[in-house]
């Protein structure tokens, strides 16, 4: 479903992705974990084009940010489609620190995240199920977005980007910031989320609780992917735990 | 004299409002500070002097086609001018002084420098104790009403109007839901443009026309939006009858008063600075790396 090759992203020469590829197959939960800096948010925001946005608005020369590789999402090249239309095809990044329309409501915020469908009943029926799933954005539904606890945030985010009916879901590092109890529940969500028939990409860093329910993981660390496999096949090499999953 | 002044904050306080709305959207949306916007209005307001005089327009059929002509003419220069520059702060600033002085000269060259007038919509006034009403400011501060009452529904209840609220919030979330943000930038401009063409068009009956009418509203519409908190439509909204009220007190309080309008709103603007930088109801942007 979506196929990353050689991916390379460059910020001020600075190489922040160094040749990467990865693949996410339809249906599969797979998660992209690795420490701080190593490149996770630098790469969904390549897959998602908000690298190729960023560059388009970027003030200096062409060259301080550089893009290489190819990204294929439903057979279509997309490396070079502007984000909007990335998101219409049906590929939707939930971005790090959730980013929720502060100064609207929570409603507002999902009809916000179903402006790309046509349909009133379409809308209807998402919202339906985005409450269903997250029951406390509805009763928060007019509620001010911004004074939302943090973990009610992050069901709004990922309600959000569930509005527009996505294909394949990416979510960067849903449970940071969060309390163990908020934790757990987020990752339950994710679970039925995938139970839905979303595929979805996860970027984490609560490495432990995530590779017990994916079905692939990648290890990120200073712009590479070092390992690849299952949970319980990463969580046997003594090396790895210790110095990048810090377990 | 209190009824003076309150009718005159009040129909000034509204013009700043719709002025300083419109400069408000478009920084909110797209970044830009358009200190041409009130050159716009200047231009609706000469549009319908010289449609009214010199092809024979009713009134009515004035103020539309100075409304679309306004516009129209805010997108091709924002296409051809704006947009190419737009990620660029100080190159727009300078930009848009540049093009609302052009505008200033070619009224200048068109119409030279004389002071000109436009009949009102309706004549007549209304005797309320010692100070008179006329219909015209009655009937402008009506429409001013309807068209920010039509502003705020449009927000709200549109689909542009969301996309609209959630690019001024954040663009590359809003980029992330499917939005063009450059589209919906360029929609943004249009509506307050056309919103400047709207302002001139209410207003213009009860002003005199000249190539530097822009100059005030400028420097109020920046103070207003100083005051309110840059970005922030209900701000803008409140500060504009603050200041309309300010200015008005000092017109008919002080001595030679009409001579010290631009110090008020400049004033307010350096103790607002110093005091509140953010303003009343200043907004904060999502930081975008
Ligand atoms: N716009 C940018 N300009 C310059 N450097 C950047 C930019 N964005 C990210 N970087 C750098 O790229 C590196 C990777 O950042 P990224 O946000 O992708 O890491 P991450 O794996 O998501 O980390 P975290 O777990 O903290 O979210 C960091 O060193 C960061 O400083
Ligand atoms: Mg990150």
């Amino acid at each position: 479903m979506l196929e990353i090759s050689n991916l390379t992203v460059c910020y001020d020469k600075a190489m922040i992705i160094n040749d990467i590829s990865l693949r996410v197959n339809e249906g599969e939960l797979v998660s992209l974990v690795g420490p701080n800096g190593a490149g996770k948010s630098t790469t969904l925001r390549a897959i998602t084009g908000l690298v190729t946005w960023q560059k388009s608005i970027h003030r200096g020369s062409s060259d301080d940010i550089k893009l290489q590789g190819t990204v294929e999402f439903m057979g279509k090249r997309i490396e070079r489609t502007p984000a909007h239309q990335i998101a219409a095809m049906g590929l939707i990044h939930c971005p790090e620190r959730r980013r929720p329309f502060r100064e609207m409501s929570v409603l507002e915020n999902l009809k916000a995240g179903a402006y790309l469908l046509k349909s009133k009943k379409e809308i209807e029926d998402n919202l339906r199920q985005v409450y269903e799933l997250f029951p406390r954005l509805k009763e928060r539904s007019h509620q001010v977005s911004g004074t939302l606890s943090g973990g009610e945030q992050q069901m709004l985010a990922i309600g959000r980007a569930l509005m527009s009916n996505p294909k394949l879901l990416c979510i960067d590092e849903p449970s940071t910031g969060l309390a163990p109890i908020m934790r757990s529940e987020v990752f339950r969500k994710i679970k039925r989320i995938k139970e839905m028939g979303i595929t979805v990409l996860l970027v984490e860093q609560e490495v432990s609780t995530v590779f017990t329910m994916t079905d692939r993981n990648y290890v990120l660390s200073s712009g590479k992917i070092i390992a690849e496999g299952k949970g319980e096949e990463l969580l046997k090499d003594e090396v790895l735990r210790k110095t990048y999953l810090g377990l | 004299m209190a009824f003076d002044i309150l009718i005159t904050s009040l129909i000034n306080g509204s013009t700043y409002a719709m002025l300083a709305i419109g400069f408000s959207l478009i920084f909110g949306v797209a970044r830009i500070v358009n200190i041409a916007h009130t050159a716009f209005y200047m231009v609706a307001a000469y549009c319908i002097y010289f449609t009214t005089y010199r092809l024979g327009f009713n009134p009515i059929s004035a103020m539309l086609a100075a409304i679309v002509f306004v516009a129209f003419l805010g997108w091709i220069v924002y296409l051809i001018f704006i947009r190419p520059i737009r990620e660029h702060e100080q190159a727009v600033l300078i930009g848009t002084i540049a093009l609302a002085i052009a505008l200033q000269e070619l009224m200048l060259i068109a119409f030279t420098g004389d002071y000109r007038t436009v009949p009102a919509l309706i004549k007549g006034f209304a005797q309320i104790g010692h100070a008179k009403v006329f219909y015209q400011q009655i009937l402008t501060f009506g429409s001013v009403f309807v068209v920010l009452g039509l502003m705020r529904l449009f927000l709200m209840k549109t689909k542009l109007g969301l996309a609209i609220r959630a690019t001024a919030q954040d663009r590359e979330t809003a980029n992330l839901m499917g939005m063009d943000e450059s589209r919906v930038a360029m929609m943004a401009v249009i509506i307050s443009v056309g919103l400047a063409g709207v302002t001139g068009a209410i207003i213009v009956p009860l002003t005199t026309i000249e190539p530097f009418m822009w100059n005030h509203p400028l420097i109020m519409m920046m103070a207003v939006v100083v005051l309110g908190g840059m970005g922030s439509i209900k701000g803008s909204f409140y500060a504009s009858f603050i200041l309309g009220f300010a200015e008005a007190l000092v017109v008919f309080l002080v001595p030679a008063g009409a001579f010290l309008k631009g110090a008020v709103a400049l004033s307010i603007m350096i103790i607002v600075l110093l005091i509140r930088p953010a303003g009343l109801f200043g907004v904060q942007f999502e930081e975008e790396r």
